[in-house]
C-alpha cells in the first residue's frame, strides 16, 4: 500500500472517491459509430442475409475487390511506408527528405507551402510571410531542379501531396532535361474540386475553372505520361473538412464520375485513365468503421467503373488507395495520447487493405512534424508490420458479421448521398454552398455532441489533463528562405523576357480557345514563368482577376483575340 | 438589463485553409445570440479592416492554424491603429502556442482561445470586452 498519499481513505469524502473512480473508469459512452451509424448489441448471420460471396465480396484481387485489390495483398506487395516532408526553401526540404530516408521511410510525400498549393508566388505582397511555412516553397522549374537535384524522375517516383501546378512543373523539368515523358513516374493529387472545397471560397479556386484544370491534367497525363499516378479524388481533405465515412466515398465518387464523364466527352475512355488513378483517403479514429469504409469503397469503385463506365480492364476496376491517417482526430491536450490514436488508425488502414500509408505524427496538432515524432510514426508502422501481424493475411476482418454489415451500411449511406449530390449536380452543389453547408453542419453537430457528452474525446471534453508545458515546436533556419526569395526575384529580372511574353501569350490564347491548357502551361514554365504568373494568366483568360486577392496586377499585356 | 447586440467579425488572414474551427465557432456564437459577420478565409489586413468599419463590428476574431500568426496579427493591429479602429478588441483562436501568448498580449491581443478553450470562456470574453450583455445575460456564460 502506498502510504505517502496526501490523504488517507478515511479523509476522503464519498464524492471524492466517486469522482476519482469516474476519472479512471472505462465506460461505453457511445453506441453509434464515430460517423453516426447506430450499432446493435451483436451481429449474426441474419444481419448479412442475402449477401453473396462471389457477387458482393469476391476473393482478394477479384471483382468487386471488396476484400482487397491484389490476391496476395501484402505478401506480394507491401504497402509503401510514406512520410510527408516539406518546409522552407527547396534546399531545406531536400535536407528533410534525406533525413526521412535515413529513418527507413520507403517513400516520401513532398508537401508544398500554402502559397505554392494555391499557385501564389512567394513574393506576394500580402502573403509573403506564408512562404516556406507548412511546406516547401516551389514557384518555378528552377526551384524544382534544386529540390530534385540528382534525382531522375523516370527512375525515382516522388509523391507530391498537392494539387495545383506541380504536375506541369514536373513535366516541364522532365522536358527541359530531355527525358522520355512516357517513362515519367511519381504521383500528385490533381483534384481541384477538393481544393475548391478545402480553400472555402469561390474566388481562390473557382469551381468551374478548377474542374476544367483537373480534366485537362488527366487528359494530358493519360496521353503523355501513362506511368504517372493520379491521386484523384483527394478525398482525405474532404473528410478532414467534415464529412462522415460514407460522405468521403460519396463526394469522392461524385468528383470521379464527373471527371470521367468529361474525359469521355474528350475521347479519353475509362480504361485509358482509371488504371492510373488512386483514391487519397483518410483513416479516422473509429476502427471498424474505417475498415468497412475501405471495403465499401473498393466495391463501389469497381461496380461504378464496370457497370456505369463500361470498363473492361481489371486495372480500372481494382482501386488502389493511398492513405494518410486523420490529423483531425488528433488533439492538442496531452498530445502523446495521439500515438495511441495514430496506431489504431494505421492498423485500420492496413486491415482495410491500403497501398500506401502515412501515419500522422503525434505532434500534428501542434506544429509540422518534428524529427523525433516522425521517427515514432515510422516505428509505429514497423511495429504493426513486424510484430503485430497486420500484413499477414488479406482482409482479416472479412466474414465478420459486424464488419460485413457495417460495410453494407457505409455503402448504402454513400450511394444515397451520392445520388443526392448528383441530383443537384456536383458543380452546382459546390458553387451554391450545398456541400460546404453539409460539412459545416457535420462539424456543428459533432461539437454539439461533444458538448452534450454524447461523444467523448479523451483530454478534450473528458479526462482533461492537468496543464502541462507546451511541447516543443518544429523550427528551421529562415536563412534558406531569404536566399530563395532573392533567387526568385533575380530570376524574374534575368530571364529571357521576349520568350516569356511569347509563351504567356500562347497560354492566354490556349485557355481562351478552350483547348487543353496544360501544354501551354508547361511551355511557359520552361520559359521560367512562375506558378503565380502561369495561373494568373489562366485566370485572366477565364475572365477572372489575375490575383484572387486583387493585390497584384498582371505584369503582362494579353493579346486581343 | 437591456440586451445589446454584440457584432463579431470572424476572419482568417493569410493563406491558411483550416477553416472548420472558425466556421463552427460562427454557428455556435450565433446560437448564443451573437451577430456574426463571417468574412471567411484568405483575407488581407486591409480587407478585414474595411469589413470591420463597414459592418461596425464590436469585436474581431481571427483563427490560425499555421505558424505565421505573430506576423499577421502585429500587421493587422498596426493597420487597425492607423485606420482609427485600434480600440476594437481582437481575439485569436486556433493553434496558438502557449509560448507566444505573452508576445500576443503585449502587441494588444485581448483574448486568446487556443486548444482546450470553451464556448463559455469566449462568450464571457465577448461580454467583458464589449461591455455588452448577450440575450440571457450572465447566464449565457454559466
Amino acid at each position: 500500500m502506498d502510504s505517502s498519499g496526501p490523504k488517507s481513505n478515511s479523509d476522503r469524502s464519498a464524492a471524492d472517491i466517486a469522482a476519482q473512480l469516474e476519472d479512471v473508469s472505462v465506460k461505453l459512452s457511445r453506441t453509434a459509430t464515430w460517423s453516426g451509424i447506430e450499432t446493435q448489441n451483436a451481429y449474426g448471420p441474419a444481419d448479412v442475409e442475402g449477401m453473396d460471396y462471389a457477387r458482393d465480396l469476391g476473393d482478394p484481387g477479384e471483382y468487386p475487390y471488396t476484400r482487397g485489390a491484389f490476391p496476395e495483398m501484402y505478401r506480394s506487395r507491401m504497402w509503401t511506408l510514406r512520410n510527408i516532408v516539406g518546409y522552407g526553401a527547396p534546399e531545406d526540404t531536400r535536407e528533410g527528405i534525406e533525413k526521412a530516408l535515413k529513418l527507413g521511410t520507403a517513400g516520401v510525400n513532398i508537401v508544398l507551402d500554402t502559397l505554392s498549393q494555391e499557385a501564389v508566388d512567394p513574393d506576394h505582397p500580402a502573403f509573403s510571410p506564408d512562404a516556406g511555412q507548412e511546406g516547401c516553397s516551389l514557384p518555378t522549374v528552377r526551384d524544382l531542379e534544386v529540390l530534385l537535384a540528382g534525382i531522375d524522375v523516370t527512375r525515382t517516383g516522388v509523391a507530391w501531396h498537392t494539387t495545383m501546378m506541380i504536375y506541369p512543373l514536373v513535366v516541364a523539368m522532365a522536358k527541359k532535361q530531355g527525358k522520355d515523358l512516357s517513362q515519367l513516374i511519381g504521383s500528385h493529387m490533381p483534384d481541384h474540386l477538393q481544393l475548391r472545397l478545402s480553400v472555402g471560397n469561390e474566388s481562390t479556386v473557382p469551381t468551374a475553372l478548377g474542374h476544367r484544370t483537373t480534366v485537362d491534367c488527366l487528359e494530358y497525363s493519360s496521353k503523355n505520361t501513362p506511368r504517372w499516378s493520379l491521386g484523384c479524388p483527394q478525398a482525405y481533405n474532404l473528410r478532414e473538412r467534415g464529412v462522415p465515412a460514407s460522405g468521403e466515398i460519396a463526394l469522392g465518387m461524385a468528383i470521379v464520375k464527373l471527371t470521367l464523364r468529361d474525359l469521355a466527352a474528350r475521347g479519353v475512355g475509362v480504361d485509358q485513365v482509371a488504371p492510373s488513378m488512386a483514391w487519397v483517403s483518410g483513416a479516422d479514429i473509429d476502427f471498424f468503421e474505417e475498415v468497412a469504409k475501405f471495403r465499401a469503397l473498393r466495391r463501389i469503385w469497381a461496380r461504378t467503373m464496370k457497370e456505369q463506365f463500361g470498363s473492361q480492364d481489371a486495372r480500372s476496376q481494382r482501386l488502389r488507395i493511398a492513405c494518410h491517417t486523420s490529423g483531425r482526430a488528433l488533439v492538442y491536450p496531452q498530445p502523446l495520447n495521439n500515438l495511441a490514436r495514430a496506431t489504431v488508425q494505421t492498423l485500420a488502414a492496413l486491415l482495410g487493405g491500403v497501398q500506401s500509408l502515412e501515419t500522422c505524427t503525434w505532434d500534428e496538432p501542434i506544429c509540422i512534424p518534428t524529427e523525433d515524432a516522425r521517427e515514432l510514426a515510422t516505428r509505429t508502422q514497423q511495429i504493426l508490420a513486424n510484430e503485430v501481424g497486420a500484413a499477414r493475411t488479406a482482409d482479416p476482418l472479412g466474414g465478420s458479421w459486424y464488419v460485413e454489415s457495417l460495410t453494407n451500411q457505409v455503402e448504402a449511406d454513400a450511394l444515397g448521398l451520392l445520388e443526392k449530390i448528383e441530383g443537384i449536380g456536383l458543380i452546382k452543389a459546390i458553387e451554391d454552398g450545398t456541400i460546404e453547408g453539409l460539412m459545416d453542419d457535420y462539424n456543428y453537430q459533432f461539437k454539439k455532441e461533444m458538448d452534450r457528452g454524447e461523444r467523448i474525446v479523451v483530454g478534450v471534453n473528458k479526462f482533461i489533463p492537468k496543464p502541462e508545458p507546451a511541447p516543443k515546436r518544429f523550427s528551421f533556419d529562415p536563412k534558406g528562405m531569404l536566399a530563395h526569395l532573392e533567387r526568385f526575384r533575380a530570376l524574374k529580372v534575368g530571364r529571357d523576357q521576349t520568350l516569356l511574353k511569347e509563351k504567356i501569350a500562347q497560354l492566354y490564347r490556349a485557355v481562351r480557345s478552350g483547348e487543353n491548357a496544360h501544354p501551354a502551361m508547361i511551355e511557359a514554365l520552361i520559359a521560367d514563368a512562375s506558378i503565380g504568373e502561369v495561373w494568373g494568366t489562366v485566370r485572366v483568360a477565364s475572365g477572372l482577376a489575375y490575383d484572387p486577392f486583387r493585390v497584384v496586377e498582371s505584369p503582362f499585356t494579353y493579346p486581343t483575340i | 438589463m437591456p440586451q445589446q447586440k454584440i457584432r463579431c467579425l470572424l476572419a482568417m488572414l493569410g493563406t491558411d485553409v483550416h477553416n472548420k474551427g472558425i466556421r463552427t465557432l460562427a454557428q455556435l456564437l450565433r446560437d448564443r445570440g451573437v451577430e456574426v459577420i463571417y468574412l471567411g478565409e484568405h483575407n488581407t489586413a486591409g480587407g478585414v479592416i474595411n469589413a470591420l468599419i463597414a459592418e461596425d463590428a464590436d469585436v474581431v476574431g481571427l483563427s490560425y492554424s499555421t505558424a505565421t500568426y505573430l506576423h499577421y496579427t502585429r500587421d493587422l493591429l498596426d493597420k487597425m491603429r492607423t485606420a482609427g479602429v485600434g480600440d476594437v478588441p481582437l481575439m485569436l483562436g486556433g493553434l496558438i502556442h502557449a509560448d507566444d501568448e505573452p508576445a500576443l498580449r503585449e502587441m494588444g491581443v485581448r483574448g486568446i482561445f487556443g486548444p482546450g478553450s470553451t464556448m463559455d470562456q469566449i462568450v464571457e470574453f465577448l461580454q467583458t470586452a464589449t461591455g455588452k450583455t448577450l440575450p440571457g445575460g450572465a447566464a449565457a456564460g454559466a
